[in-house]
């Protein structure tokens, strides 16, 4: 048996004291009886001239310096350790990506995890991190294992990637100075390595399973040239069976018609299916008795765009590309410069910008932007990653002649040629404009299959995100909220439950779930003002494969196996004490040993 | 009123019952040490010159041819002394007040019955250690003894030793209503023996019983003011017990040795009511 705090064992010495009192003789008090004949037959020593009496053991005496004891006991908190994973301080970091939907996993990791908590006392502290796209700490530094269980309770596996990264960094945060602190990681590994494996300090769940899994790991929406709209399907299989599924399209939640996809092992199928779908239409793909190991990839949803065509005029020289280029575009139209709601200045002088303006190689360069120069001969050597602007667009071919050298803090630049931007996204006057620093002639990008993507992309950039389907994100991506004035947001998730965001709030957050997310403005009539909606995809990486095992180090100057979980005695010990408190107190006032015996003669 | 009129209508039914015989100046009902003209035979003896010639047994003389004369038993009152102790250990925890009403219960159970009732009590009055109290034949002197044991003031030093030799052969019965709190109580025990016997109603309070005292104590003696340093442990109160029984058990040794019944009396609320039950369940009273 070891003590929490055995400098509390000293009060032991109370006990002198206490035997003290026992010795001592009180001062005595006059007490008038009838007479003290009886009281001379009883030959008990009674009286004494010094102050104290040789130590006679009574039971009062024996139990009192028990009840002494015991809490002396109770207050060095002594406990037995027991082999745990628990630890003085335990995160549990939980995964709740997508791929934990697979094979029970979640609910093993759950299983496991309340397991633990159960073990959760004031010795062995417990926090909760949340590894979902959004670490977050749903419990931190908690004695009540009730309130930890509560916390994983109520976690749930959603259709993000998670950001392990980040949660074990936000684990590491909860480390306090005074308690060794250990990590144990719930989790199916996510998709690749964590830079900082092996994770020092730390234990992992592994799941050992490995389960088929067929998942739409793409869906998108285009026009068609006969004006009307195509979804695109892409089914991944993740076994090793080649299996034939088919794929319901609904409309609006209306089955519309389907098509029989076949996908070989370990590879991909697409189909594009033309669909009867109008603007604002939610379109969802749905896999019929796919049995696989993870329903969540299972169904995808769009929710087709589109509306009103833009017209945009090009102001300058112009050329025969770009001219194709905007009657290519789906959407936009070529307007007349005065009621344009888009201008493309390709060269001359620059203009006032009172609407966004794509910008290419102007005299001048507006502000925020010094032109410091020219430079030739130049290649595209930097492309910014993952920009919705440059997606499906290659420009390693790409070479221009001559370009303008530009220096600028506030703008983005988007492609750029070492030190030399070529194509920059910023503002004006609360304009969007793109600045490209390169006559589109003078570069071979205008013959080039980049051109028309490039081209819509950044119309479809300054038209303010209009396309042909509504952007999706991956699920975990927060939706930007633009409350008005006087307003309150509304949100209808996925799986139908409404939320209301508070009226200050930029962003919604909750969007683990993948599916359709309906925005409703309100205003204070309570009548809805305005709303839009918000798709969440499942991210495709989530569907994919069986565990990885995260590489883990037990702390230094520990080893492996060093964990151990301290149960206390206390409240035993405590409550045995207050058990012969009231024996004593009975022994006190009852005096078992003097039973009253009827006087007879 | 010391005693209840429902109790006193019992009382009038009931009697003291008498071991030996009487003697006494006075034909009553008592079986007496003498001879007298009572209708049961006792014996006979020769004749002699002025005997009545109407106790001659003549069948005797014709059988024997010897002339004797039949006695008879004499018949007296019972001259019936009651003693209550009203000394300063009595005063505390109402045990006087119990006293008073015992004594009251056989006074009136005395007089009911037509025995002559005189009444004592300790301690005296001035020098004397015990005061006599008036007596009576009738239940007409109820209301004179009612007021003195009514009025009989408590406190002071008693002791029994010289009354006790008073009373030690009467030729009546005697009643000592006493805690018995007193240094001589065996010798006066020893010293009584009465021709009729008598009774010992030996008062004790619950407090004497069952102490209810904890810790250090000096105990002051109500009558001596002497004191005695007790600490009050389990030891000393187990202790206090035993002597109590040996002394309640002594005491009813010593009484029924000298021809008294005996009854410990827990004084307080209904002592009188409990007290005649008990005697009655004895058959001490008829």
């Amino acid at each position: 048996m070891r003590f929490l705090v055995p400098a509390a064992l000293g009060l032991a010495a109370l006990a002198g004291p206490l035997v003290v009192l026992y010795m001592l003789r009180s001062k005595r008090r006059p007490e008038r009886v009838p007479s003290t004949m009886l009281w001379r037959e009883i030959g008990e020593p009674v009286s004494s001239a010094v102050p104290w009496r040789p130590l006679k053991l009574t039971w009062l005496l024996i139990l009192q310096l028990l009840i002494l004891a015991l809490f002396v006991l109770s207050l060095a908190r002594p406990f037995v350790a027991e082999a745990t994973v628990l630890g003085p301080h335990t995160v549990f970091v939980i995964d709740t990506s997508g791929s934990m939907a697979m094979a029970g996993r979640f609910e093993q990791a759950r299983a496991a995890a309340l397991d633990l908590a159960e073990d959760v006392s004031e010795a062995n502290l417990a926090s909760v991190v949340e590894a979902g796209p959004h670490p977050t700490v749903r419990v931190a530094f908690s004695a009540d294992p009730e309130a930890v269980a509560e916390a994983i309770r109520s976690l749930r596996p959603g259709g993000g990637a998670e950001d392990l990264s980040t949660a074990l960094r936000l684990a590491r945060g909860l480390a306090a100075p005074d308690r060794e602190t250990t990590v144990v990681i719930f989790s199916d590994g996510g998709p690749a390595s964590l830079p900082e494996e092996p994770v020092v300090g730390a234990s992992h769940m592994v799941f050992d399973d490995h389960a088929s899994n067929l998942a739409i790991s793409g869906f998108d929406a285009e026009p068609s040239t006969e004006g009307t709209i195509r979804v695109f399907v892409q089914v991944e299989n993740h076994g090793a069976d080649t299996r034939t599924i088919e794929v319901a399209i609904d409309i609006d939640g209306l089955p519309t018609g389907s098509t029989e996809m076949t996908v070989e092992g370990l590879s991909a199928a697409q189909e594009v299916v033309p669909v009867p779908a109008g603007p604002g239409s939610v379109v969802t793909a749905r896999l019929v008795e796919a049995n696989d190991a993870l329903p969540l990839d299972d169904r995808a949803d769009l929710v087709v765009g589109g509306g009103a065509d833009r017209r945009v005029a090009v102001v300058g020289a112009g050329s025969p590309f770009l001219t194709a280029l905007l009657e290519s575009t789906p959407g936009v139209s070529i307007g007349d410069p005065d009621v344009a709601d888009m201008l493309i200045v390709d060269g001359g002088p620059l203009p006032e910008i009172d609407r966004p303006t794509w910008l290419i190689r102007p005299e001048t360069a507006p502000d925020g932007m010094d032109l410091v120069g020219l430079e030739r001969n130049l290649a595209v050597t930097f492309s910014r990653p993952g920009d919705p602007v440059l997606d499906g667009v290659d420009l390693s071919d790409t070479v221009i002649a001559e370009a303008q050298r530009i220096e600028t803090l506030t703008w983005l630049p988007l492609v750029s040629s070492g030190d030399t931007p070529l194509i920059l996204l910023g503002e004006v006057n609360g304009h969007r404009v793109v600045y490209t620093t390169f006559d589109l002639t003078h570069s071979n990008l205008v013959v080039q299959v980049a051109f028309p993507i490039l081209g819509a992309n950044l119309l479809q950039w300054l038209g303010g995100g209009e396309a042909v389907s509504v952007s999706t994100e991956p699920a975990g991506t927060p939706i930007g909220l633009l409350t008005p004035v006087g307003h309150r947001a509304r949100i209808t998730l996925p799986s139908g439950d409404v939320q209301e965001v508070a009226p200050d709030a930029a962003t919604f957050n909750a969007t683990d779930e993948p599916g359709v997310y309906v925005i409703e403005y309100i205003d204070e009539t309570g009548s809805v003002a305005s709303s839009e909606v918000a798709v969440r995809r499942f991210v495709p990486s989530e569907s994919s494969g069986p565990s990885r095992e995260i590489a883990v180090a037990p702390a230094p100057g520990e080893s492996a196996d060093e964990g151990f979980l301290i149960r206390e005695w206390s409240p035993w010990i405590v409550a045995a004490a207050l058990a012969l408190m009231a024996l004593e107190w009975w022994v006190g006032h009852q005096r078992p040993g003097f039973r009253r015996r009827e006087v007879t003669a | 009123m010391l005693l209840e009129p429902r109790l006193r209508a019992q009382l009038e039914r009931l009697a003291l019952g008498v071991r030996g015989r009487v003697t006494a100046q006075w034909a009553g009902r008592h079986s007496s040490t003498r001879l007298g003209e009572s209708l049961d035979f006792a014996d006979y003896r020769p004749y002699q010159p002025g005997d009545d010639y109407r106790r001659i047994d003549h069948n005797l003389r014709a059988r024997l041819g010897i002339v004797m004369v039949r006695q008879f038993e004499a018949e007296q009152e019972l001259p019936l002394d009651i003693v209550v102790d009203l000394s300063a250990s009595m005063e505390m925890h109402g045990k006087e007040h119990s006293a008073r009403a015992l004594a009251a219960m056989i006074a009136y159970m005395g007089l009911a019955s037509g025995d002559r009732v005189r009444l004592w009590a300790i301690p005296g009055d001035g020098s004397r250690t015990e005061a006599q109290g008036p007596a009576g034949r009738h239940l007409s002197a109820w209301p004179l003894l009612e007021d003195w044991l009514e009025s009989r003031p408590t406190g002071g030093p008693g002791t029994l030793r010289s009354l006790g030799r008073r009373l030690a052969s009467t030729g009546g019965a005697v009643v000592l209503v006493t805690d018995l709190l007193v240094e001589e109580w065996r010798e006066v025990l020893d010293g009584l023996a009465p021709t009729a016997g008598g009774l010992v109603l030996h008062v004790l309070a619950r407090e004497e019983l069952y102490p209810p005292m904890a810790g250090d104590l000096d105990l002051v003696d109500s009558e001596t003011g002497a004191k005695l340093a007790v600490s009050m442990s389990e030891d000393a109160l187990r202790g206090y017990q035993k002597a109590v029984e040996d002394f309640a058990l002594e005491a009813s040794r010593r009484s029924r040795r000298a021809g008294l019944d005996y009854l410990l009396v827990e004084a307080g609320q209904g002592a009188a009511e409990r007290t005649l039950e008990g005697l009655a369940r004895r058959e001490v009273v008829r």
